[in-house]
């Protein structure tokens, strides 16, 4: 596959890994392997100095060949975010930072007003800012103004498994995005996240498909197999749909009577 | 009672899940089960989230007949000063605890706001997250908690039945049953970005109440949009003064009830504290419970020197250590999850100003 560049990295895999909701550790890490992701994403809170055992970070950091991408999952507004983004870099040395900001934490939808406001002054202040949306084609055209490096339109809401209920946004959103545009949140299943790709996402973030499968590392191997074949797909020229039937009384007959 | 707000009477507002309740449901408490499992998996993961509660202060001016810190009762009164705050969050923090509530009676001249306030902020510098239970508020106090490092309120109105309520609290300031249904929207106007609440199980018909916090929880929801929420199932335990709750909750009942919950609000938390065997809590986790106190002492203090005799505010029934505890939850494949929360977080619940 041909890599993906994101300021001035670049990575081989197309599946970006969420790090929570698994059940232990160990089967995280297992999954982040058996995956093949190169970039993955660890909340903030979940860093935990003090106890390295239940500590996400460390765990991660240890990790060949991985790069981390902290988030603000738990930020209710562009201060916390904007915050917690410092906090990250400092704790982490990571310059990406994913930008997720839920005032509501029942269902946990991304406030477009105040993640538009964090992306601003982040990527000001030279983050690699990849921030998770609403599937907005025009906050996506915004936010690629101010400076993002991505965006990244949720699927369908966060751990609802609900896929890509958001498709055609989706579309438009990467026809008119020169940015990568990275499907996060919703994804259920290995033929979703390749749909995904042959629509011409750039790549995937999953979470809890992968996490709360039975086998979370078959499951993250399945879902890469999956993003390569779509991304194979929609390089190789996906047939196009034949569906309008050809009509019986000639549309365009008139053209003889015009020459 | 005159002046109920319209979501306490309105039961269309929990029509949906009234059936799912009663004894004769249709609906098997296997398949309860199975759905309140899924729909916890996909939103909230194989994790749980750990807290401990901390008694600050255990001076009371309430009459409440089913607490064993009501102002009759002879238990010991006393309250923690600053350093033994310090030291009792240490301890707790060394136990692996970054998730502390603080809790105190009836507002008292022993234990009034200036008190809890700077207890909030000696906390907040040592845990990642801290919430309270204590006396009601007004909003400006609130705020200044929230200003200080607080981030949740929990509050039970304790009983939803005004009958059962008037009975039961038998004289101070918490005898007015609805200015006690206004405290959580008080906290939440204040910004406090979580709010607890719940019904003390076993004061009233045990459906009725159940579909009565529901409807406090839809309420909520919609009213505070950015409100985290989250409900607690604390059954009458046994505690000094004797009280024996007029009725049975059966472990089959709490079981379906929190299944029921979790159907009828997928994004809510739902604690269950250790107030509940290990059996029956090692048996929930996954189930839709997805946060759980630990290690709990209901003792004023109580981490740094435990002291066998002294009552608590009830007794604990769950009383494995950390370490046992969180075993008991890495068999079921749930990873227990200490720290959630970052202080970066804390602060009342706004927009930020536009900066344009």
């Amino acid at each position: 596959m041909d890599l993906v560049q994101i300021g001035s990295y670049t990575f081989s895999s197309r599946l970006i890994l969420g790090t929570g909701k698994f059940g232990n550790t160990a089967s995280m890490v297992d999954a982040v392997r058996a995956s093949g992701t190169e970039l993955v994403t660890v909340a903030l809170r979940r860093f935990n100095r003090e106890e390295t055992d239940h500590d996400l970070f460390t765990t991660l950091a240890d990790l060949d060949g991985i790069t981390l991408m902290p988030n603000t999952s738990g930020a209710s507004n562009a201060k916390e975010a904007v915050r917690a983004a410092h906090i990250s870099r400092e704790l982490s040395g990571s310059p990406f930072i994913k930008v997720e900001i839920h005032p509501n934490p029942q269902h946990l939808m991304p406030d477009p007003i105040e993640t538009y406001e964090a992306c601003k002054i982040l990527a000001g202040e030279g983050f690699l800012v990849m921030p998770y949306i609403p599937a907005d084609p025009v906050l996506a055209k915004r936010l690629e103004d101010v400076g993002c490096a991505s965006v990244m339109p949720l699927g369908s809401s966060i751990g609802s498994g609900q896929g890509l209920a958001t498709a055609g946004m989706i579309r438009l959103i990467i026809r008119e995005s020169t940015i990568p545009v990275i499907v996060d949140a919703g994804l259920r299943s290995p033929s979703e996240a390749c749909a995904a790709m042959e629509m011409g996402c750039t790549a995937v973030l999953v979470n809890s498909a992968i996490a709360v499968a039975q086998n979370p590392p078959e499951m993250a191997a399945a879902f890469a197999e999956a993003v390569q074949a779509g991304y194979r797909a929609k390089a190789a020229g996906i047939m196009p749909k034949s569906g309008s039937a050809i009509a019986t009384s000639p549309l365009t007959s008139f053209l003889d009577t015009t020459s | 009672m005159n002046g109920l707000p319209t979501w306490l009477t309105n039961k269309k507002a929990s029509d949906d899940i009234a059936p799912l309740l009663r004894n004769d449901s249709p609906v098997s408490l296997e398949s309860l089960a199975a759905e309140a499992r899924a729909i916890t998996l996909s939103r909230f993961g194989r994790t749980m989230s750990l807290y401990a509660p901390l008694y600050l202060s255990n001076f009371c001016s309430s009459g409440c007949a089913y607490c064993g810190y009501a102002s009759d009762r002879t238990t010991r009164r006393r309250r923690l000063e600053s350093e033994e705050v310090r030291h009792e969050l240490e301890s707790m923090k060394k136990m692996g605890i970054h998730d502390v509530l603080l809790l105190t009676g009836e507002r008292t001249s022993a234990a009034e706001f200036d008190y809890l306030r700077r207890c909030v902020e000696i906390a907040s510098g040592i845990m990642a997250r801290v919430s309270i239970e204590a006396f009601p508020m007004n909003v400006n106090e609130y705020r200044a908690l929230a200003d200080s490092g607080c981030t949740g309120v929990t509050i039970y109105q304790e009983t939803y039945d005004p009958e059962q309520y008037r009975r039961l609290h038998r004289w101070g300031p918490k005898q007015n049953f609805l200015e006690r249904l206004e405290i959580p929207e008080r906290a939440l106007q204040a910004g406090i970005k979580t709010v607890g609440i719940g019904a003390l199980l076993g004061l009233s018909e045990p459906v009725e109440e159940a579909l009565r916090v529901l409807r406090h929880v839809r309420h909520l929801s919609r009213t505070y949009w950015r409100a985290g929420l989250s409900v607690s199932f604390p059954r009458i335990r046994p505690q000094t003064g004797g009280f024996q709750p007029e009725f049975t909750v059966s472990d089959h009942f709490l079981a379906r009830m929190i299944f029921a919950f979790r159907i009828g609000l997928p994004d809510v938390e739902l604690v269950l504290s250790t107030r509940e065997s290990p059996a029956f809590r090692d048996g929930m986790a996954g189930l839709g419970i997805t946060r759980m106190s630990i290690a709990s002492r209901t003792t004023v203090g109580g981490y740094l020197e435990p002291d066998g005799n002294e009552k608590g505010q009830f007794e604990v029934n769950d009383d494995r250590n950390t370490k046992t505890f969180c075993k008991a939850l890495e068999a079921k494949n749930i990873e227990p999850v200490f720290k959630n929360w970052e202080p970066v977080y804390n602060g009342p619940n706004t927009e930020s100003e536009q900066t344009g």
